[in-house]
């Protein structure tokens, strides 16, 4: 490589392979960032953004692949190691020391005592026009604030390379102002930037060259003017390639009776909130990461506290709701996040599949029978395993899922409200799931599907609602298209925040 | 106002001590004096030291078990090379390595084979105790030479040198964790692993280092015990580990790492020693000692677990403000905004602390 090669160029990631278990997440990707550019990142939930800001940055390494920030190279995964070559990452949650303050939040690592880089701090902070407080505990701090604290880390470092993960999501426009200004001065001064985001316009406004990332893999790359906003939303939306695409058959049953009636819901990141789902049909509850879709469904099984509104299950209301009413009554959650509130995983399997009963069976359990509900859902399911003994951590995504799925159904749900149940989940297993949403729908089960993958909604849901920045941002009732999905989610979000 | 109790536990110890230090000069004439003081102060010089080890360890987001073992371990090392006619000096440096050495196993086994830090300092306390066992052959050892002893000795003002030297270290480790790059990481450690990891904080050495400090810590304390008591026996130093704990926890180290200072345990070393002293003067049987210092450790717990729940809600009722004032801020960004999420916060403040009254 030649002298002036090298200079012109911030950072260069060379075919960047990374998989978590047998799943991979990343398919070799490759991207450069010249100096003085700034370059948008999109992709949809899964894409790999993430996993490859954090590959970059030292956090996570990589399976195979190189990395070269400002010339040199990454050797190991050492985010002090990046920092040391002029790279800093500004996540999208900020990492805050809460029994620190502000101020020691924002030096630490750094060699110069908080003392002697207090007024560096203060001047940065009067440029970006925020307030900010630097004695006050870390803890105290509010979410934007938080994300201005991660800010001004990258700034005080003076980073060459500075990849900023949604920054914006928790500013005022008057805040974001500032930011996109500030981030012109570094522009100017040969800063290379990687700019993440879900907003288009604020992308147009301030990047030159855009990427994006679909299933793990470079699909668009290049300079923006090159791209229509429906180019773009396209190419991340696009049904990935190599799964069998199942026939859109819906149970398009729209005279079932009313099971589930949710009227102005409020509670903590959501306010009113008014839904209802008939028996027999499954309804699409659409939104990015942050709309509050989980926040929702989990006050609506009674995990958190609800402070308004009334829910309805066939005609009697829940009030008072706990998880175990919930279940009592009918209404089955499946969580988001399998690993962490799903699956006992260190247990039987067996175990697993009786656990939303466990509360309903005799004193002294039996566990031949409960082996024996295990079996009935393996067979009909397919789930692939050793015994109804196995621990549920040795299965894989899908297979995990489908024992997810098997708890949930032994309860006998009357709604069942399925959060992202194919997140991390193979291709033949995500068909086999569809295929069960819609044969519970047909038997009659009112299903409530929540997804950030816009092609699944489009493809299960006779209905969908589309939650945006914790309201309801609109309903599609016939025509629903993934485009329609992504205009109400993204397009309301920036309404309310213009 | 909860922040400023919660932060400020040395001022609300030393005044809990004050007024019983009084109540009691009242009840027990003779009480407040020089020699009282001087007394709890030597006595207290052992657990000053082991509290002062296992607060670095607590502040990483660690526990360590086996200081009272590594105490143990130290203190036979010294009277066995002494008896052996090894010269102080050079016994007192195999006491302190006999301590480093425990210590970096645990470090060893906790920052670099990440075996959780109670599963592993559990283990070797067991084992340390067992190889001081082996090594005495299950005697206590006697006869001690008459300089180590004479550490203990005043040396003026009823304080001996090695008062002097728990007081220095104590000074060193204030001035460490306060004002030091290395000191900070290990608030940072303990107070978020993941953070300090991303701002590239060495997040093992710290750990092992802290590990390495409360051997060192243990052994010193060793040799405390050695010169104070004048003979070692097998048990030296058992439980003092849980009692180490309560001091820090007494003085406001947070279990979770991350909080706490080196005055905090100070005050609250000398404050569980004397209320020992205190029952004798007011002439309780000693076998209340125990059931005493378990209370009060209990309703300083109670209370500070209640004022975190209370920090804790509020943190998180603002944190979905956000949301909640989410279609305001659209139609009128600006000074309207923030009283109203001043409102927002003062409201939900009186609810809580309505709540935790009840």
């Amino acid at each position: 490589m030649t002298a002036d090669m090298a200079a012109g160029r911030a950072a260069q990631l060379t075919g960047i392979w990374k998989s978590y278990g047998p799943v991979p997440v990343l398919k070799g990707v490759s991207l450069a960032l010249r100096q003085g550019e700034v370059h948008a990142l999109l992709g949809g939930n899964g894409a790999g953004k993430s996993t490859l800001m954090k590959i970059m940055s030292g956090l996570v390494p990589a399976n195979a692949g190189s990395i070269e920030i400002n010339g040199e190279k990454l050797t190991h995964a050492s985010p002090a190691l990046a920092q040391q070559l002029g790279l800093y990452l500004v996540p999208q949650e900020a990492h805050i020391l809460g029994n620190q303050s502000v101020l020691e939040n924002i030096c630490l690592g750094l060699r110069p005592s908080p003392r002697a880089l207090r007024r560096r701090v203060e001047q940065l902070i009067a440029e970006l026009s925020v307030t900010l407080d630097l004695d006050a505990q870390a803890a105290t701090l509010e979410i934007a604030e938080r994300q201005i604290v991660e800010i001004l880390r990258g700034l005080i470092r003076e980073a060459r390379v500075l990849i900023l993960d949604e920054p914006t999501s928790a500013l005022t426009p008057f805040e974001v102002h500032a930011l996109f200004q500030r981030v012109g001065k570094l522009q100017a001064q040969g800063v290379g930037i990687f700019f993440i985001s879900h907003k288009l316009r604020e992308i147009r406004e301030i990047c030159g060259t855009i990427s994006v990332l679909r299933d793990g893999a470079v699909v668009l790359s290049g300079p923006l003017d090159g791209y229509s906003d429906a180019e773009i939303i396209d190419a991340m939306s696009r049904v990935a390639t190599g799964a069998t695409p199942i026939a859109a058959a819906k149970s398009g049953r729209e005279d079932g009776a009313v099971r589930l009636s949710v009227r102005k819901l409020s509670g903590e990141g959501f306010r009113d909130i008014s839904l209802e789902v008939r028996a027999g049909e499954v309804l699409g509850l659409a939104g990015v990461v942050g709309a509050g879709r989980t926040e929702f469904s989990e006050t609506l099984f009674g995990l958190r506290r609800q402070s308004g509104g009334t829910v309805t299950l066939d005609g009697v209301e829940l009030s008072n709701r706990s998880p175990r009413r919930c279940i009592d009554a009918g209404l089955v959650y499946l969580p988001e996040d399998r690993q962490q509130n799903g699956l006992f995983l260190d247990a039987p399997l067996y175990w697993n599949t009786s656990s939303y009963l466990i509360h309903r069976l005799p004193f002294l359990l039996r566990p031949g029978r409960e082996r024996g509900l295990f079996n009935g859902f393996r067979q009909s399911m397919g789930i692939k395993c050793t015994g109804p003994g196995q621990a549920a951590k040795a299965l894989s995504g899908g297979n995990q899922q489908k024992v997810l799925m098997s708890k949930c159904l032994s309860a006998k749900p009357k709604v069942l409200v399925l959060d992202e149940p194919t997140r991390g989940v193979d291709v033949a297993a995500r068909n086999d799931i569809y295929a069960l949403i819609r044969r519970l729908a047909a038997d009659g089960v009112a299903v409530i599907l929540i997804s950030s993958d816009f092609d699944e909604i489009e493809l299960l849901a006779d209905r969908v609602t589309v939650m945006a920045f914790g309201q309801l941002g609109g309903e599609l009732t016939d025509k629903i298209s993934v485009d329609a999905i992504a205009r109400l989610a993204f397009g309301a979000g920036e309404q309310a925040h213009a | 106002m909860l922040n400023i109790i919660a932060r400020n536990r040395v001022i609300m110890l030393v005044l809990v001590m004050a007024v019983a230090c009084l109540a009691l000069g009242f009840a027990a004439p003779g009480y407040l004096s020089a020699a009282t003081a001087s007394v709890i102060l030597s006595n207290s010089l052992v657990l000053l030291l082991i509290s002062l080890g296992t607060m670095l360890v607590i502040l990483t987001r660690n526990i360590d078990v086996s200081s009272g073992s590594i105490l143990g371990l130290s203190a036979a090392t010294l009277g066995l090379s002494l008896n052996a006619g090894v010269s102080l000096p050079l016994a007192i440096a195999l006491c302190i390595l006999t301590g480093i050495v425990a210590g970096a196993v645990n470090g060893l086994l906790v920052a670099y084979l990440r075996i959780p830090s109670i599963v592993a300092t559990l283990g070797t306390l067991g084992l340390y105790r067992g190889i001081m066992l082996i090594q005495t052959g299950g005697r206590w050892i006697e006869d001690l030479p008459q300089d180590l002893k004479a550490l203990a000795g005043s040396i003026g003002f009823g304080i001996s040198i090695l008062t002097v030297t728990v007081l220095a270290l104590f000074a060193i480790a204030w001035i460490f964790l306060r004002r030091t790059r290395f000191g900070r990481y290990f608030y940072a450690v303990g107070d978020n692993r993941d953070a300090a990891h991303h701002l590239g904080v060495p997040v093992r050495r710290v750990q092992f280092t802290a590990f390495v400090a409360s051997g060192a810590c243990a052994a010193i304390a060793g040799l405390i015990f050695a010169a104070q008591i004048g003979f070692i026996p097998n048990q030296a130093g058992n439980g003092i580990e849980l009692k180490a704990i309560a001091v820090n926890v007494l003085g406001g180290v947070s279990l979770l790492g991350g909080s706490g200072s080196v005055a905090g345990v100070f005050t609250a070393a000398i404050f569980l020693t004397s209320i020992d002293s205190a029952l004798v003067f007011l002439k309780i049987p000693a076998f209340w000692n125990d059931f005493i210092a378990g209370a009060i450790l209990l309703i300083v717990l109670l209370l500070d677990g209640r004022i975190r729940l209370l920090i804790d809600r509020r943190i998180r009722a603002r944190r979905y403000a956000v949301h909640a004032r989410a279609p305001h801020s659209a139609e009128s960004p600006g000074s309207h905004d923030k009283s109203l999420q001043a409102d927002q916060t003062l409201h939900a403040d009186k609810t809580l602390l309505a709540e935790a009254s009840r």
